[in-house]
């Protein structure tokens, strides 16, 4: 889950305010160590770490005698969180022909962040291609083309070439027919004068609209100097972050970009080409503190839902006709829009309810073994559940390879929240929230 | 690489042992008893507890700055005090003593692999099965052309396994790392099992009696369940006379988690850093050797097949500064 430790120490330490009835300095330094100690795990920059909380500790101080003191240290810690952040700006593609391109060190994840990014500029109606120029590691052209293929976005690349900017000029004409072409650039150590040589070339060749540094969520405390030699080496507007679906913390990136000045636009969240979310401080901050993030779920729903089927959904919802099929469908934009322990943590309340990562791993699997359970029915199966009877659920537990009595838990889950929609039948037509507040009863069904 | 460590380890430890304040001189040999009181008192000196304090508080700061994961450095600063406290040290050898101190510490951490009995293992099976593991993006295959081209040149002869049927041309990768290195390939499509790659192959260096199975395998985050699981499978079908971890020299305090979780879920037998070349402040190498408690086999060095070096700790010492 995205930065799931950081984020659970610093969830226990707002419990731990939330929790006493008095606030005293020895609650408050307790809390300010707490907040060190996680900071340093999360790699944030030591220095850093020791002038924030003195900031906190001087911003409590100064304001003892107002009112609600628990909300004022968590609102406080809140607000410098947000502080070091800094403002996240959008990118916003106004003139034909931008060009963006992507440097960073070896293995941060350029390659993959470019067909994320074409991705999510093609969902919002840019003409999008992709461009290689990593000379250097072996196949690196191949896998941009393969990712490029699968998402239908015109790449060119070029194996034999050695020379980046020859890519470039070679393609010159080509590249004018695009709306947006994103950069694919060899891995580098910006300490290394020829390697920085050759970036400066490309920067001075292509004249990128946007330039993104990407970093992994799990460097550390060399975020900084290779950070401030990038910068000193061509422009960087923005850092991208990727590899937050894992444990790391990426407060060595975090560091970097609140030193140089630099915002973080974009961060990496898994392996799929959706996994990629835009950077917002204050929200990123409302989910390392466990105060969750609706309106990015409610954004990653839009998306990924067919809005005619979901209206269509929604309507045999409220009707009470509600199938299989529909059960199917929601399960499927679920699955799109992440796994259940990223969309827990953006749900307020339950990101703070502390569900065992343990459980919602099985409930993954379940709701996968649903899944295949589901392809295996003949679509008459779907529409009218009830004719499931004992020799079809035999048959469907051969097609989908589980046993019996995973068909027989579905079905029953399925009655259940046929029961559970049936009562909340006529509370009104379905809003598009409203809808998806209703998928989500839904899903709490199965769980 | 560890120019940063050393000059920071020196700093605390020249505020430590006070350097600057030379010995006074002896006056007369006359005054015997007075003197010598004074010599005792100016040149040794017994190390207090809020000096104490001060000066590890100092050396936590400095290795935190290195890389060192915060529980390393607690352990680290933890036997320190053990030692130091209540300790008489003469001014004069302070420095040295407290040098030793550090020195002996950060050496106990450090986990060297024995060259010889590694390459003795490798003889002793055909073929021997070697299996990386690591998280996305930690030079996985880089590393395994490297050890390829180390064994080639040893005169193994290899082969290796294309079990990353996830990422995109990572098996165009491994192919030409082979073509250029001289290994062979065993490959599937991609999206098919990994283990059944790996199974492929070697039953194949079974057939043409190749020394070495090298098995890549895709880069995955260590809290991904099912892909961990994945790898599990793939190292109950091949059953590795080795399984080495790659990790990132450049990661912060995740190294230990990720170290700690393949080791837990996988479990493996030596760590691998990559990107040394990169790395200023080495305390990744540091924090990896102390939560896995396993030898450190090599450090990648460089872009070249050839820039990969076994590890020593001396070395490491020596560049930290503290021999």
């Amino acid at each position: 889950m995205v930065l799931d430790k950081l984020s659970t120490s610093l969830k226990e330490s707002m419990k731990k305010i939330l929790k006493t009835t008095h606030v005293n300095d020895a609650l408050i330094n307790d809390v300010l160590k707490d907040i060190q100690k996680s900071l340093i795990q999360a790699d944030v920059d030591i220095k850093l770490v020791f002038e924030l909380t003195k900031k906190i500790r001087e911003e409590i101080n100064k304001r003892k005698d107002r009112f609600s003191q628990k909300e004022l240290i968590i609102n406080t810690i809140y607000q410098e969180l947000v502080s070091i952040l800094g403002e996240g700006n959008t990118i916003t593609i106004e003139k034909k022909q931008e060009i963006f391109l992507l440097v960073g060190l070896f293995g941060s994840g350029k390659t993959t962040t470019c067909a994320k990014l074409g991705r999510y500029y093609q969902k919002r109606g840019l003409k999008v291609c992709l461009l290689g120029l990593d000379t250097f590691r072996p196949a690196a052209m191949r896998q941009l083309e393969q990712l490029a293929k699968k998402l239908n976005i015109p790449v060119f690349i070029d194996e034999k070439e050695k020379n980046p900017v020859k890519i470039i000029r070679k393609y010159k004409k080509e590249l004018k027919n695009y709306d947006l072409i994103i950069t694919d650039t060899a891995g580098r150590n910006a300490l290394d004068e020829q390697l920085t040589k050759e970036i400066k070339n490309i920067e001075k060749e292509l004249k990128p609209s946007y330039t993104f540094l990407i970093l992994p969520a799990d460097i550390g405390q060399n975020a900084k100097n290779q950070t401030i030699a990038f910068k000193d080496a061509i422009n960087i507007d923005g850092v991208i972050i990727t590899k937050l679906d894992g444990t790391a913390k990426a407060g060595g990136a975090l560091t970097a970009c609140a030193f140089t000045k630099t915002n973080i636009q974009f961060i990496g969240v898994g392996e799929k080409a959706e996994d990629l979310e835009e950077f917002k401080p204050k929200k990123f901050v409302s989910r390392l503190l466990g105060m969750g993030d609706l309106e990015t779920l409610l954004k990653k729903a839009e998306e990924v839902i067919d809005e005619v089927q979901a209206r269509e959904v929604g309507e045999r919802l409220m009707s009470g006709k509600f199938n299989l099929f529909d059960l199917s469908f929601q399960l499927e934009s679920m699955r799109n829009m992440g796994s259940i322990q990223k969309i827990v943590s953006m749900i307020p309340g339950l990101s703070m309810a502390n569900l065992p990562k343990e459980l919602l791993g099985v409930q993954e699997n379940k709701l996968r073994t649903f899944k295949i359970i589901m392809d295996s029915m003949t679509k008459e199966e779907l529409m009218n559940p009830e004719i499931i009877r004992a020799e079809r659920i035999e048959r469907i537990a051969r097609g989908a390879g589980v046993s019996e009595k995973d068909v027989r838990e579905l079905l029953k889950q399925y009655k259940q929240m046929k029961k559970i929609l049936k009562k909340m039948k006529g509370a009104g037509q379905p809003k598009n929230l409203r809808q998806l507040m209703k998928q989500f009863k839904g899903i709490k069904g199965l769980m | 690489m560890f120019k940063f460590l050393k000059k920071k380890l020196s700093e605390s430890i020249k505020l430590i042992s006070g350097t600057k304040e030379k010995p006074r001189k002896v006056a007369k040999k006359k005054q015997k008893g007075f003197v010598e009181k004074i010599i005792k008192k100016a040149t040794t000196k017994k190390i207090g507890e809020e000096e104490l304090n001060k000066f590890l508080e100092e050396m936590e700061f400095s290795l935190l700055e290195s890389n060192v994961a915060y529980e390393v450095v607690q352990k680290i600063s933890y036997d320190l005090r053990q030692k130091l406290i209540g300790m008489e040290i003469k001014r004069m050898h302070s420095q040295k003593i407290i040098n030793d101190l550090i020195s002996e510490t950060i050496k106990s951490i450090l986990l060297e692999p024995n060259e010889k009995k590694f390459f003795d293992e490798i003889k002793k099976y055909k073929p021997y099965v070697i299996l990386f593991v690591g998280i996305n993006g930690s030079g996985k295959t880089t590393t395994l052309a490297k050890i390829a081209y180390m064994l080639r040149k040893k005169g193994f002869s290899c082969v290796a396994s294309a079990s990353d049927t996830f990422r995109a041309a990572s098996i165009e990768q491994l192919e030409i790392h082979s073509k250029n290195v001289g290994f062979g390939l065993i490959k599937h499509d991609y999206g098919s099992d990994a283990a059944a790659v790996a199974f492929d192959a070697v039953k194949h260096a079974k057939a043409k009696g190749i020394d070495v199975v090298l098995v890549d395998t895709a880069g995955r985050q260590h809290s991904d369940k099912n892909l961990m699981n994945e790898l599990e499978k793939i190292k109950r079908v091949v059953k590795p006379h080795l399984t080495v971890f790659v990790g990132d020299s450049l990661a912060g305090n995740d190294v230990i988690i990720q170290a700690q979780e393949f080791n837990n879920l996988i479990g493996f037998d030596y760590s691998i850093l990559t990107k040394a070349d990169v790395d200023e402040k080495g305390g990744a190498i540091l924090s990896v050797s102390y939560v896995t408690k396993k030898p450190i086999l090599f450090l990648g060095v460089g872009q070249n097949y050839s820039d990969l070096s076994i590890f020593k700790k001396d070395k490491i010492i020596n560049k930290i500064g503290l021999n």
